[in-house]
């Protein structure tokens, strides 16, 4: 087993009421995992708080999260750093506003690689090259050389999951990765995902509102709503045996 | 799909044409002296209580089509004639007035609205613009339009940071309406909302036309949400109207560009019941458009004539226009 998640309550600053109450869930290697529902129903906050990086006064008020035998919160800081960009990444909903607009892409992708590796920069670049070509970007030298504003959408996140893959992580969070995105580039976007699955065997956590992607892309389906798991259990039972109707997305 | 929302009973072929949108072209001057077409050459006809949405990807020039309609910038040629007047050539005071006749819903309700104001006097701006009320019926007048769009009339009284998306959504909706105009344009109005709150305000949208007879813009990039409610469908690739159907035959589109936008939709099914099939590659710059189809790069069907030759839209079928020279056949489409 690979992440197991289990009671978990996570509070808002002095909110004695946890945000997000009792959830628990398990990950196998290779395993798709996809959390679905509407906005505010703490999605986000559930695959944060896998991450350790809860925003604006969030902690985990009870309950484990025990990622390939580590118990995550004990971790100390330089355990965190460690673990995050290597072991687990996470790809954001837009990855243009996850870089920083004033330098270009290939300074930022080479210092993420040669933070996390004593690669030189020659190598680094050419990793980062050949990251970027496996995601079917075309010039990657020139995509290197540019800035995040001047990529499109679907290239911006192409750009993001590359860099989370770099490092061949056991675990991949990806929060709304093609709710930016037109129905044409998601599908291209959520295909490129599924051939990184079946050729690395990581594993993935893919919150999303779109349940026609998460029927496509999961093994294990969450259903979320008011920091509550509703309904969690294999693709097939969810979508088959749906307690409630879904609506067309959710 | 489930169908939550019943297409309005209209007669979609006789109703009155209200406005006449001709062979608008639009170019934005670039650095280096070149230009962006934006829009190329768009014709659309929209009649009385009707819903047309315009349908594509980002950067197609679904917004810019928009805003020539809304006034806010002036297209490089054509024209769009509303009651008998190239609006397009408006000035001054006939400019203005004119505005009240087409009002518009933004993407995100957040943005829309200044946030010092309260509820009741964002919706009332525009009727004193117009010096449609005095400023002692302002009360009375926003819990109207508010009951209107099924809001308590209490909020009238709120900031708009005190309410969620979908509520500030009908706010929006409340104001369009309030100048009781004949057209509303949605510019993606419902893109920034969770699906179950979209589903409630495409249904208020539906309910207000159908006892105004409000004519709908509506821009939108989900060709499965638009299929729900829309009277007649205008996809647009690269500033070009690609394919224009009746909004309930949207699975008889003939145009491999619609095709691909339906099979890129993820249905809810297992995943040994379907394939998503994707378009290669990303939309080509419209600095330097092709010489033939905006579409040929992209397009599996693409031969030699569609690399020199524009087609141009040809009247397939009854009110089914498609600007293909090798539009999908019957048989390819049971495939």
């Amino acid at each position: 087993m690979l992440l197991d998640v289990a009671h978990l309550d996570i509070s808002y600053g002095a909110n004695p009421k946890p945000t997000v109450q009792d959830v628990n869930f398990t990950l196998n290697e290779g395993e798709v995992l996809t959390i679905v529902g509407e906005s505010g129903s703490g999605k986000t906050t559930v695959i944060r708080a896998i991450l350790g990086c809860l925003s604006a006064g969030g902690h985990v008020s009870n309950g484990d999260i025990n990622f390939a035998g580590r118990d995550l919160l004990k971790f100390s800081n330089s355990d965190w750093l460690d673990l995050r960009g290597k072991d687990v990444s996470m790809i954001f909903q837009d990855s243009g506003a996850m870089m920083n607009p004033v330098q270009t892409i290939g300074h930022q992708y080479i210092e993420y690689i040669r933070t996390h590796s004593d690669m030189s920069k020659e190598e680094a670049k050419q990793r980062a090259i050949d990251m970027l070509a496996r995601m079917n970007l075309p010039n990657p030298e020139n995509i290197l050389n540019s800035y995040a504003f001047e990529l499109s959408g679907g290239m911006r996140q192409r750009v993001g999951i590359a860099m989370a893959i770099t490092f061949h992580p056991k675990l991949l969070l990806a929060d709304e990765p093609t709710s930016a995105l037109d129905v044409t580039t998601q599908a291209q976007i959520v295909k490129e995902l599924m051939n990184i699955i079946k050729k690395g065997g990581a594993s993935m956590i893919v919150v999303t509102h779109n349940i026609g992607v998460a029927a496509y892309m999961s093994d294990k389906i969450m259903v979320m709503a008011g920091g509550r798991v509703v309904e969690y259990g294999n693709t097939e039972d969810v979508i088959k045996n749906q307690k409630k109707p879904i609506p067309r997305s959710f | 799909m489930p169908d939550t929302v019943n297409h309005v009973p209209y007669d979609a072929h006789n109703s009155e044409i209200i406005m006449n949108i001709r062979n608008i072209t639009k170019k934005f001057p670039v650095a280096g002296g070149k230009f962006l077409t934006a829009c190329d050459n768009v014709s659309i006809n929209v009649r009385k209580a009707e819903t047309i949405a315009i349908v594509g990807e980002s950067g197609c020039g679904k917004t810019t089509l928009l805003k020539a309609v809304m006034n806010i910038h002036a297209p490089t040629s054509g024209e769009i004639v509303f009651h008998g007047k190239d609006i397009t050539k408006l000035t001054g005071e006939e400019k203005r007035q004119n505005y009240r006749h087409i009002q518009m819903v933004f993407q995100d309700p957040t943005a829309a609205f200044n946030p010092k104001m309260k509820v009741k006097n964002i919706i009332c701006e525009p009727l004193l613009n117009f010096n449609l009320i005095k400023k002692s019926e302002i009360d009375e007048k926003a819990r109207e339009l508010l009951e209107m769009v099924e809001l308590p009339g209490d909020f009238a009284d709120r900031y708009p940071n005190n309410m969620s998306g979908g509520q500030r959504q009908r706010v929006a909706i409340a104001r369009a309406l309030a100048l009781q105009p004949e057209i509303i344009a949605c510019d993606e109005a419902t893109s920034a909302l969770d699906v179950s709150v979209q589903d409630t305000v495409i249904k208020l949208l539906v309910k207000l036309q159908q006892e105004r007879g409000i004519t709908y813009l509506f821009i939108c990039h989900d060709l499965a949400l638009v299929s729900m409610f829309a009277q007649r469908v205008a996809v647009m690739y690269l500033g070009n109207v690609m394919e224009k159907i009746d909004g309930d035959k949207l699975d008889n589109a003939r145009h491999p560009y619609t095709r691909a936008l339906l099979k890129a939709v993820f249905p809810v099914a297992t995943k040994d019941n379907f394939t998503i099939e994707t378009l290669q590659g990303d939309i080509p710059s419209p600095l330097d458009m092709p010489a033939g189809c905006p579409f040929q790069d992209r397009c599996y069907k693409c031969a030699d004539k569609c690399r020199t030759e524009k087609p141009v839209l040809q009247e397939l079928d009854y009110n089914h226009y498609v600007a293909c020279h090798y539009p999908v056949t019957d048989e390819e489409l049971c495939r």
